[in-house]
């Protein structure tokens, strides 16, 4: 019995790939965050601190997709769903904010739209916290119910991503149908920045990157914390074999319904911070393009890595300031050829890669002659 | 008083009658071997017991209770576990994450996001392992376990379940020799301590292990007995163990 345990410390020992130590996977964490968190710090160049909020953001929706996708096996190509629909309440919140009950009861696109009293749709959302709050409840209600039905009906693999991305598609039209309601292609352009216990939030500022980095933080740390739950184990077990799962007594549908609500909410907390930097959101919020670019960020810099999925969003999109201007409309095919070849050699993405070379690296350490690898080369011949 | 009760079970795929009025009684403690032709209808019967499909007519009792139509998640909190005949891991997971999955004692999404490793893990864990030798491959992907290594994981996964019937399908098909002695040993420990229904083609495994043996033949009941009474029976040797002298 004792024997059996000791074994096992041998092994653990023997197969040290740093890839796989907890101790450094949150020390990545630490260091990439206390990074990113100095930004505001170094530069005082307010166009690039709301720009890097910007990405942080994008980063919010990597953990989103890669929490759905890599952890639970959901390919969602509809992520804009929740992401959009936030960013629709926290626009029509800061608009309302804009307005005087008096003097301009309505937003003017309204009228030229021949309304002339304030639409049952818009009327919560003249109160601040409770329009913040249905921005983020209304996605997450609406990801737990399309799971329940979806995933009752035992729907996976490509079907979930086709009706994700169908179920995308009609709110984008519905959206810009909704003229009267939603000001259709143009969007909500809120003239004033988000006010927030009485003071405004400036989207250039320090305050603004302060927020959405918290946010930031905050997301990712729970999501590896549920990843490395009980929970989280369910999920990659179901994400395999969903079968096998539900003969362990486990209800599938309900652990998929979940974490499918959770990226849901996640994506939706990246919506609100979106439309509070750039004061703006319109349809192209829930383009499809949009969501199907953040399935190859996270494809790209690993689904099983949440901190890989991040560093494949900022590459992305990072490279689609900066290098996109460069290319202008070749851009497009850069990154399409970029994706097959991740896609063909590196399944895993950019992170996979790096557990391959540290797991090389470990091997090659293992094999030199240390009295533990000694040990562990006897041990298991039984 | 049998533990589980199966009685007059019937199940056609469209028109086609595989399981025809079959009905069993399985006693706590024992160790049944369900063998038969193929076709026989063997796991069909298996998976109308753990709920992968629903029987056309007829009932299945577990401890008292009507389990007869339930899901698949809640036969198996009831305490029935199923090994499958190809066997089914995780094959991206580790050797230790593929038997903490099967600990399911608490199956609430919602509790087990408030912890890592739960009550009991431990000690069941070490239960398991020495049980079924798989102590040095604990963080070995499961994916490049061997054959034999691979049915004895999830042999461990269905024990991790505490389940108080095992339903296990051609647990030592593909096995090589030396790895079906080291089966035998661990089944004629399970049986102890478990009731196992075990479906097999090998018959010198079945004389091993079988406390019962129960032929079934075109989805029916042939006949039942120990492993003398079965392989004496005419019927049994018409059908399917064929006649020594030849």
């Amino acid at each position: 019995m004792s024997g059996v345990v000791a074994k096992a410390r041998v092994e653990k020992a023997g197969m040290t790939n740093l890839y796989h130590s907890k101790t450094a996977q949150w020390a990545v964490y630490a260091v990439f965050f206390v990074a990113v968190g100095v930004v505001p710090l170094i530069t005082s160049d307010s166009f690039l601190l709301n720009q890097f909020a910007v990405y942080g953001v994008y980063a919010m929706l990597a953990v989103s997709i890669s929490l759905g996708w890599g952890f639970g096996g959901i390919l969602n190509l509809g992520q804009g769903i929740a992401f959009g629909l936030a960013a629709y309440g926290m626009g029509m919140t800061m608009q309302m904010q804009s307005q005087d009950p008096v003097s301009s009861p309505i937003p003017p696109f309204m009228l030229n739209n021949s309304l002339d009293h304030l639409p049952a749709l818009w009327v919560p959302f003249s109160n601040t916290t409770l329009g913040i709050i249905l921005a983020l409840a209304v996605p997450t209600l609406f990801y737990v119910i399309f799971g329940t039905l979806v995933f009752a009906a035992r729907v996976s693999g490509p079907f979930i991503a086709i009706m994700t991305l169908a179920v995308l598609s009609a709110l984008n039209t519905l959206i810009i149908d909704m003229q009267p309601y939603t000001n259709g292609v143009n969007g909500l352009t809120p003239p004033s920045p988000l006010k927030l216990f009485g003071a405004d939030i400036d989207p250039y500022g320090a305050t603004s990157y302060w927020i959405v980095f918290g946010l930031l933080v905050l997301t990712t740390c729970g999501a590896k914390l549920l990843t490395q739950s009980k929970f989280g184990l369910v999920t990659q077990a179901l994400r395999g074999d969903p079968e096998r799962v539900r003969f362990l007594g486990y209800n599938v549908a309900v652990y998929e319904t979940v974490i499918y609500a959770i990226s849901g909410f996640i994506a939706a907390v990246a919506g609100c911070c979106f439309v509070m930097l750039v004061q703006y959101v319109s349809p192209a919020q829930l383009d499809t393009n949009f969501s199907i670019g953040m399935v190859i960020w996270v494809g790209i810099g690993g689904r099983f890595s949440l901190i890989g999925s991040i560093i494949g969003a900022l590459m992305i999109q990072g490279g689609q300031s900066y290098l996109g201007d460069q290319f202008l409309n070749s851009w497009l095919l850069v990154l399409g050829g970029f994706f097959i070849l991740v896609v063909r050699f590196l399944p895993k993405g950019l992170a996979g890669l790096l557990e391959t070379v540290l797991g090389m690296v470990g091997t090659r350490r293992r094999s030199s002659p240390l009295p533990q690898a000694a040990g562990a080369a006897d041990m298991p011949s039984q | 008083m049998g533990v589980l009760e199966i009685h007059h079970l019937s199940k056609n795929f469209g028109g086609t009658q595989v399981i025809n009025d079959f009905s069993l009684k399985i006693t706590e403690l024992t160790l049944c071997c369900l063998v038969g032709p193929n076709g026989a209808g063997k796991t069909t019967t298996m998976d109308l017991i753990s709920g992968r499909q629903k029987p056309s007519s007829g009932q299945i009792v577990f401890r008292n209770d009507d389990i007869t139509g339930l899901g698949e998640h809640e036969i198996a909190r009831r305490g029935i576990g199923r090994k499958f005949q190809v066997p089914a891991v995780f094959r991206d997971l580790s050797v230790r994450h593929n038997l903490e999955v099967a600990f399911s004692r608490e199956t609430n999404p919602f509790r087990n996001m408030m912890h890592r490793k739960p009550k009991g893990l431990r000690e069941k864990l070490d239960e398991v392992l020495q049980l079924t030798g798989l102590g040095s491959r604990l963080e070995t992907e499961a994916g490049v376990l061997s054959h034999g290594e691979t049915q004895w994981l999830e042999i461990g996964m269905v024990l991790m379940q505490n389940p108080s019937i095992l339903l296990l399908d051609e647990p030592v098909a593909g096995m090589t020799e030396s790895e079906i002695e080291n089966t035998i040993k661990i089944f004629n420990r399970l049986k102890k301590t478990n009731t196992l229904i075990v479906v097999e083609h090998d018959m010198a495994f079945v004389r091993e292990i079988a406390d019962v043996v129960t032929v079934m033949h075109m989805g029916s009941l042939l006949a039942q007995g120990t492993i003398g009474e079965v392989e004496a029976d005419p019927r049994v040797r018409d059908v399917y163990l064929g006649d020594p002298e030849d």
